[in-house]
């Protein structure tokens, strides 16, 4: 099994290399667009609108009930035949909408978090109901957000493999090509999960270091 | 000259009727102490001062004798000439001290940075903090934080500092070094109004002393006569109470 499972690290090295490339675009994208949605979503979510109230709670309610793969086909499909959009973008930006959702529940609960004296002592000081969000509320919300958001963009990052259906060659439909080829379906496969642990590991060191660099007071506390 | 003024203030939060027509009159220099029963209104009253609450229509706030009207004007601006402090503190846990204390007048004022740390380490001077600018609030103790809060209105130049219950969330041993600050700040000549639980401070700080019950004024006086001879009975029942508890 060794040798087997070198040889198909070896042979599909470059194939991999190049899917991790592929799999950290989609993800970087498609979070980056969730955060945006999610902040947006998290502000309707929080707003005295009642209309707006009910576009979040409607977006969020029908991502949450509908499985990841369903979404995904039906919003490639749809978005397809409305704009014309490569597998890659199309893919992004169905995987934003769907983690989205779970960002802007997410802030909605950081923001919601805060006690409501930094509020009061904020609006005391003088400061706008909007002055008062941006300096005071949403900087310690975005802290306190970051551990869940952490966890949000691993899940984002896996999620990302779903994108293999709509032809997308990142890491697992390089994965399911090769091992059609190569007869090693289960040496690819465990390079392919290989893959995708070691990148989660990096990302895991990365969203603690970003946890302690937005805690100045706890850094210095120790 | 009243700095404010309140003429039948009322309040209802639901059905709850919290403040039942206080008429109450702070003149410049002043330092007003509010004594009363826990749920009587006393935090209320001093948050429709400055309009954390906003007190039911027919009520009227004068602030320099000019009515405030909450549904027109701007209420940010009214916020800005009055300070106040909250029993728990309210730091914001993001920023070190002197940003704490700098935030407001640079960013509400349009403050230069380099004239608001001025500024700031001047205050943080007068509450015995001036080693501490560049602390965190979570390195503080709470009379420490409590300094901090005081500086922190202060910097914003107000006009009137409402105090409410400063000292009732700290340990005894810190409650000294606040109360000495409020105090150098009426001897300072501030107008103030405070909402306290410490009868021998505001017998010793206050101009007037004015007891609140279920919503309203139900009496008020100069300390010594206030606290030696109190004319209403329920005035009586609560400082016999609080003194001997
Ligand atoms: N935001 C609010 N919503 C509903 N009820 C409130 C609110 N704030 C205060 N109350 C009620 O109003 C009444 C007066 O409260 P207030 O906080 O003014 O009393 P207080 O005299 O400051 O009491 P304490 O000495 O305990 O601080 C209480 O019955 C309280 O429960
Ligand atoms: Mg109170």
């Amino acid at each position: 099994m060794f040798s087997s499972l070198w040889v198909v690290i070896d042979s599909h090295f470059y194939g991999f290399l190049k899917a991790t490339g592929v799999t950290l675009q989609l993800t970087a994208v498609s979070l980056a667009l969730a955060v945006l949605i999610g902040l947006v979503f998290a502000f309707f979510k929080l707003s005295r609108n009642p209309v707006a109230n009910l576009v979040a709670n409607a977006y969020i309610g029908i991502v949450r009930g509908t499985p990841l793969i369903v979404l995904l086909m039906f919003l490639y499909f749809g978005i397809s035949s409305i704009v014309l959009l490569s597998s890659f973008w199309a893919g992004s930006l169905a995987l934003a909408i769907h983690a989205g959702a779970y960002v802007a529940e997410i802030f909605r609960g950081a923001i919601q978090s805060i006690d409501h004296g930094q509020h009061e002592a904020a609006r005391s000081l003088g400061m706008s109901r909007r002055t008062a969000m941006r300096l005071i509320i949403l900087p310690q919300s975005f802290r306190r957000a970051i551990p869940p958001l952490g966890n949000q963009f691993i899940i984002g990052l896996k999620d990302s493999s779903l994108v293999a259906f709509l032809g997308v060659s990142e890491i697992y439909s390089t994965a399911m090509t090769a091992a059609a080829a190569n007869f090693l379906p289960f040496e690819t496969y465990l390079v392919a999960g290989l893959y995708y642990l070691v990148l989660v590991l990096i990302f895991t060191v990365l969203v603690h270091k970003l946890e302690i660099k937005l805690a100045p007071d706890r850094r210095a506390a120790t | 000259m009243n700095v404010i003024e309140t003429r039948s203030l009322n309040k209802h939060f639901g059905d709850l009727h919290v403040l039942k027509g206080a008429d109450l009159t702070v003149a410049e220099g002043e330092v007003v102490a509010i004594i009363g029963p826990s749920g009587s209104g006393k935090s209320t009253l001093l948050r429709c001062l400055n309009f954390l609450e906003i007190p039911d229509e027919g009520s009227q706030v004068l602030l320099d004798g000019e009515p405030i009207d909450p549904q027109h004007d701007d209420l940010n601006k009214v916020r800005e000439r009055m300070g106040m402090v909250f029993q728990h503190f309210h730091l914001f846990p993001h920023k070190n001290v002197i940003n704490n204390i700098t935030i407001a007048p640079e960013n509400v004022k349009g403050v230069p940075r380099s004239e608001a740390k001025a500024k700031a380490r001047d205050l943080l001077e007068k509450v015995g903090l001036p080693d501490k600018e560049k602390a965190w609030p979570s390195q503080l103790s709470g009379g420490q934080k409590q300094r901090v809060a005081i500086a922190r209105a202060l910097a914003m130049d107000p006009e009137i500092m409402l105090f409410d219950e400063v000292t009732s969330a700290l340990d005894p041993e810190l409650v000294a070094e606040v109360l000495q600050v409020v105090k150098d700040l009426a001897a300072g000549g501030m107008t103030m109004v405070m909402v306290t639980h410490e009868m021998g401070f505001a017998r010793e700080v206050a101009d007037r002393v004015i007891m609140m019950d279920e919503g309203m004024i139900i009496e008020e006086g100069e300390p010594s006569e206030f606290f030696t001879n109190p004319s209403e009975e329920r005035t009586q029942a609560f400082l016999s109470q609080v003194l001997h508890a």
